[in-house]
């Protein structure tokens, strides 16, 4: 695969390597690549530009349980690479003293082009995004006062951050820029269907079908090549909300039950599927559009009918959906503990 | 699309070969003077602007509540100040943390501000849109202070917390912020010196602030209406009675 190198981070540290003498830190463009069918990334670390050793730190911090108040669940626990960085076919993760939420772990993929995150896009950039597993009671339940002082006690992690940002004096937000670089890498675009767009593969007749399927029915919220457009709609999965969704956070009626659409990337490999998990299959999430979705008043234009489809269509969907499995993404060792 | 690109390169290979040159001492030719200024904050209650003071047994003056206020901060950034000739110097990274529970965090000192006469100044309650989009922050703004939403990312502009008995449950938190839409409390506020503020070299000045607490109730009315934690129109419409308020007390 050929990857554009993301440019003018190469450039800059082009420069930054010029004047190296007097910097320890080797600033190394190639940690961050944007895929090139891809658009430009929303996160690009302008304050502190990506390099090895902080992306190394954020995985170190990402994989370590010292996030926990009672040092038992790491970001990893509920983010498993194997499942595209989402539970182990978990509808409701469980957190610290076995409290349960009440949302999906979501996949973590391709994260640098996501303008906002949580399932209700409450959160408005990757570099704040953990402080709310952080601290949440029911999943890390960790002060970030506590969290500084865990950090700055370990003399391991005092090595790391003055490594990463030539300082062991560990504050809040050069954590959250370590945790954003890592995730940032987190970039998958080399699936089957990646080679079959690129003319590397062949698709089957099965393939072929669910494509078109998906193009005429799906793919103007799940919007190639990042299978989502960042939306928030209304999927007729209820007609009343125990989860506003949406307005919980815009506090707008009309947002009611509505989340953010999710990247169709490893669909095949983050079951169970929508904001709180209550579908265990990929079938049950077709026939939910083919014939489950409730007129609640609540329905976006694009959403105000049922697909009908027949076993076949819903069969050839399905196969074309599990195209998108990054079998690289889950083992590259690069993102594994 | 090269000959756009040229002059970029060119520029930015200017900026690079400049940025090794650091240690090169090259003194700057300005017959600029710079001096200090200091910051006060102070907190009276009520029209009868009796002291305030966390822990302490307050009456509202208006609705009778009963307070004692446990917890009372909140931000103010992006100082501004006007000279007699029009000119505006603004504190690059103005950003302010005033903790009542801190003395220390109530008296902040301005400094490296070009000397003059000064007929007035901006403050910006609450920290501005910019920095609640743009990922970690430090310093004032690390979010150890425990002023940022986590669930609804934004700063919060002020926080008061305590008991009353005229709550149901005995306590209230006001969580006030917001900063966009028609429930952005972010304002910036000009004050008009009542008599010129010299800055000089030698001599450093206070700008005394008043800001009153009992404000937050004057529209909203008893804690028995409730706590809240989120932006929102009771948000706005107590940052707008407590910052409507705040006042500059006299510049020692």
């Amino acid at each position: 695969m050929t990857y554009k190198t993301w440019k003018v981070t190469l450039f800059l540290s082009a420069f930054l390597f010029s004047c190296s003498q007097d910097h320890e830190i080797v600033r190394d463009a190639v940690v961050f690549k944007a895929p090139e069918s891809f658009p430009e990334p929303v996160y690009t670390s302008e304050k502190f530009p990506f390099s090895k050793e902080c992306v190394e730190l954020g995985k170190k911090l990402f994989y370590d349980p010292i996030l926990s108040i009672d040092n038992t669940i790491s970001c990893g626990n509920c983010h498993a690479q194997s499942h595209a960085f989402s539970d182990h076919n978990t509808a409701l993760s469980t957190g610290v003293n076995d409290l349960v939420g009440t949302r999906n772990s979501p996949a973590l993929i391709n994260l640098a082009w996501q303008p906002y995150f949580m399932h209700d896009g409450g959160v408005n950039h990757i570099e704040v995004f953990p402080i709310a597993p952080i601290t949440n009671p029911v999943e890390m339940s960790l002060s970030i006062a506590e969290m500084i002082d865990k950090l700055s006690s370990n003399s391991a992690y005092r090595s790391d951050f003055q490594n990463a940002f030539e300082t062991d004096s560990i504050s809040s937000d050069l954590v959250f820029v370590a945790i954003a670089q890592f995730q940032s890498t987190l970039i998958s675009a080399n699936s089957k269907y990646d080679k079959y767009v690129h003319g590397e593969v062949s698709f089957s007749s099965e393939e072929k079908s669910g494509l078109d399927l998906f193009e005429s029915n799906c793919a103007s919220c799940h919007k190639p090549p990042l299978f989502t457009d960042y939306s928030f709609v209304n999927n007729g999965l209820d007609y009343t909300f125990n989860d506003a969704g949406r307005a919980l956070v815009s506090q707008k009626s009309a947002d009611s039950g509505k989340f953010k659409v999710p990247t169709l990337r490893n669909i095949a490999l983050t079951n169970p599927y929508m904001h709180n998990g209550r579908f265990m299959s990929l079938d049950e999430v077709i026939n939910h559009y083919s014939e489950g979705v409730k007129e609640n008043g609540y329905l976006g234009p694009r959403l105000n009918r049922n697909l009908n489809l027949s076993d076949q269509e819903k069969a050839d969907l399905i196969t074309f959906l599990q195209t998108l499995t990054d079998y690289e993404f889950i083992s590259n060792p690069d993102f594994s503990e | 699309m090269k000959n756009i690109l040229k002059p970029i390169i060119a520029a930015a290979l200017m900026f690079g070969l400049s940025s090794c040159e650091k240690d090169v001492d090259t003194p700057i030719e300005t017959t600029e003077t710079y001096g200090d200024v200091n910051i006060d904050f102070n907190y009276v209650w009520g029209m009868g602007m009796e002291d305030f003071s966390l822990n302490d047994t307050l009456i509202h003056p208006m609705n009778g509540d009963t307070l004692v206020f446990s917890t009372f901060k909140h931000y103010i950034s992006n100082i501004k100040l006007t000279k007699d000739d029009g000119t505006i110097w603004t504190q690059s990274e103005s950003y302010h943390f005033l903790n009542v529970s801190d003395p220390n965090s109530l008296s902040i000192n301005i400094s490296d501000v070009p000397t003059g006469n000064y007929t007035g100044m901006e403050v910006t309650f609450g920290v501005d849109s910019t920095r609640n989009v743009s990922g970690a922050q430090s310093g004032a703004l690390d979010v150890i202070n425990g002023m940022f939403w986590n669930w609804n990312s934004g700063y919060i502009m002020l926080k008061a917390e305590g008991g009353s008995p005229q709550s149901t449950d005995g306590s209230f938190a006001y969580h006030i912020g917001g900063f966009s839409g028609e429930n952005n409390v972010v304002s910036a506020k000009d004050f008009t010196f009542s008599s010129d503020l010299v800055i000089s070299e030698t001599e450093i000045h206070t700008i005394n602030f008043r800001a009153n607490p009992a404000k937050l109730f004057h529209t909203y009315g008893s804690v028995e209406n409730g706590s809240f934690h989120m932006p929102g129109a009771n948000a706005k419409m107590m940052a707008d009675d407590f910052n409507g308020w705040t006042n500059i007390s006299s510049i020692e």
